[in-house]
């Protein structure tokens, strides 16, 4: 198949969808797309979309095997489609003071499923985790879209809409905002897909995906606007809970230069249930240079304030990871990261490596 | 799909880099003036105690990475003031069946399964860190098998930790450990919810565990509903391997019978 068959599939794809991945925001800023465009999760994360599965295998890999015929979508048919992650690890990890540690381990297996009962419009959707651990529902919600899929409701468990949705659940911005793809949460989210916008809110019970134990209920919204070559968003929540209150704000965005694609976020929370009250801040910048289709090279430098009031606190953390994908649906990923910490605390001054291989469709 | 914005291309990648380059400019303290929780350290010396020992070691220097704050996943808060609260005595979101720890029962403790990486749910905790040493794990499982008393422990006084129906006994837990030769039937009554007195076979303290009383009913515990009250006054008062007298009633001075209620489902009652 030639490249520009490629691309006419690929266009297909896309305008056959009106609106509707995993969790790589360098690859929607290199192409200019939003998250909507390769995964069924307007917020990403999850299920590829036909045009996120027909990326993959054109434009993600750097050989695709396999003819025509073999193009897949995920659509097993009109109503049904499905998808799947397997990330399998091998780590090492060095924590001063202790002995140093390696293993092989699955990080996680997940199924997803997606019926579209009405195409376009009704959608009921799964995602289940079957590794580690048994089977656990991580996202369960049926999702309605309105006038050619400019905006949507959804209910049920879910994915929160705050700052990217990184595919590292360990980043110091998740870790702070404590919305990440370990976290689900039940309750109702609305968005908005409208030109170079997206956006979405919801509420939730706030209980960190465990169960309602008050009456307060948590706010989240979410806001960015898209263009070809960069973007910037802002974020916002507000949990009430009886233990006190937590409010947070973010902003993020992204720059395309070329084979250089720049990704930054900034939190900021502050917790009424830490004690009495107290204020964190974590930064992320991360640099992908595309070096040649199908590899890719990241650099990302995170910065983590865990007490505002309290100086010399703080904690850094830097990666640098290659990641290939010789052809579709596989990618081998190797990293290490380092952790600069306060000296009293080893585990702050950690170092990691991996191995990771990941398939997924 | 998203539209042209290359007249915004050289404004947005002044504004862009200066703020990365500021993101990058932060590096980590130097400690200075602090714990190694990154506080600073306190003019009173900290408590030793087992529970204390995992707080500064594990919970707030690893677990509250993330366990922290109202958005800590599953609601469990593993800073130093809601820690405790959030773990004994308390069932697991993931697993509801089992307690996040089950004070003397560390293998069916949902903490322990989960920094072990054998819980039916999930990941391995620390989740994306190599497991924690194992003199960590073996001190927390310590702890739970010691009844997972608190940090704070009342000088002078015995009290009780909490009180397990399992298995046909009735495991009496204390925050000292008890005077053996006192550990008998008048000290401890149980009735049930008729209020009629449950005839105990043996009172007994178990070796090697000084702050437990095991209870062994003559015909086990059926399901129902019970009282159970340990003197703390009068000539049958229990009190600790030093003289001191129970503070059953908690009011920080010695003396005064505790009394507590529970009830046994069927599932406990073998």
């Amino acid at each position: 198949m030639s490249f520009k068959k490629y691309w006419i599939l690929s266009a297909v794809a896309l305008l056959s969808l009106a609106g509707t991945a995993n969790a790589e925001p360098y690859l929607a800023a290199q192409m200019g797309l939003k998250c909507a465009s390769c995964h069924v999760n307007p917020t990403g994360g999850g299920m590829r979309t036909v045009f996120g599965n027909t990326f993959a295998q054109t434009t993600l890999a750097a050989k695709r095997l396999g003819d025509d015929s073999d193009l897949w979508t995920g659509q097993l048919s009109k109503f049904f489609a499905v998808g799947g992650n397997l990330r399998a690890d091998y780590n090492w990890e060095d924590v001063p003071h202790q002995a140093t540690t390696n293993d092989f381990d699955v990080e996680e297996a997940r199924a997803y499923l997606d019926f579209s009962v009405i195409p376009n419009r009704l959608s009921v959707y799964i995602d289940q985790r079957f590794a580690p651990g048994t089977a656990t529902n991580m996202e369960a919600n049926v999702r309605y879209w309105f006038k050619e899929n400019t905006y949507y409701v959804k209910a049920g468990r879910m994915y929160l809409p705050f700052g990217y949705r990184f595919e590292d659940d360990n980043a110091f911005v998740r870790q702070l905002s404590g919305i990440n793809m370990q976290a689900p949460d039940e309750g109702v989210e609305v968005g908005l897909e409208l030109g170079s916008w997206t956006a979405q809110f919801a509420v939730s019970n706030g209980a960190g995906g465990g169960n309602e134990v008050d009456q307060g209920k948590q706010y989240v919204t979410r806001a960015e606007f898209v263009q070809s070559k960069w973007r910037v968003g802002a974020s916002a929540l507000y949990n009430d809970t009886d233990a006190g209150g937590r409010t947070g704000v973010g902003g993020f965005g992204a720059y395309d230069i070329g084979p250089v694609t720049l990704i930054g976020e900034i939190d900021y929370i502050d917790d009424d249930t830490i004690n009495n009250g107290t204020k964190l801040l974590a930064s992320l910048a991360e640099a992908d240079w595309k070096i040649k289709q199908g590899h890719n090279l990241k650099l990302t430098y995170e910065w983590y304030d865990p007490d505002d009031d309290v100086d010399e606190n703080e904690q850094t953390r830097m990666s640098l990871l290659y990641e290939w994908t010789p052809i579709q649906f596989m990618q081998v990923r190797a990293g290490v990261r380092f952790y600069d910490g306060i000296p009293q605390n080893d585990n702050q001054n950690r170092t990691q490596a991996f191995l990771q291989l990941h398939g997924f469709f | 799909m998203p539209g042209d914005s290359t007249n915004f291309l050289a404004a947005k990648g002044f504004l862009l880099a200066p703020l990365l380059v500021t993101l990058v400019a932060c590096t980590a303290g130097n400690g200075e003036g602090l714990d190694a929780n990154g506080q600073p350290i306190p003019i009173t010396p900290p408590t030793s105690s087992q529970f204390q020992e995992i707080q500064d070691t594990v919970f707030t220097p690893i677990c509250t990475q993330c366990h922290i704050g109202a958005n800590a996943p599953h609601g469990l808060r593993l800073d130093a003031a809601n820690s405790y609260a959030l773990l004994v005595n308390v069932a697991s979101d993931e697993v509801p069946t089992l307690k996040r720890v089950n004070p003397g029962n560390p293998d069916q403790s949902y903490i322990v399964q989960k920094i072990q990486g054998n819980a039916a749910v999930g990941g391995r905790m620390p989740l994306g860190q190599a497991q924690l040493p194992q003199d960590r794990i073996d001190l927390i499982r310590s702890w739970i098998a010691g009844g997972a008393l608190p940090a704070s422990v009342a000088p002078n006084n015995l009290t009780v930790a909490s009180v397990i129906p399992a298995a046909g006994k009735l495991t009496v837990i204390f925050q000292g450990d008890v005077d053996a030769s006192l550990a008998a039937s008048g000290t401890f009554e149980l009735v049930d919810g008729f209020d009629r007195p449950v005839l105990l076979a043996q009172v007994q303290v178990p070796a090697g565990r000084p702050n437990v009383v095991e209870l062994t009913p003559v015909r086990g515990l059926s399901p129902g509903s019970y009282q159970l009250r340990v003197r703390g006054q009068g000539p049958v008062a229990l009190a600790d391997t030093a003289g001191h007298v129970l503070d059953g009633d908690a009011d920080g001075a010695a003396g005064g019978d505790f009394l507590t209620s529970f009830d046994v489902s069927a599932g406990a009652s073998r």
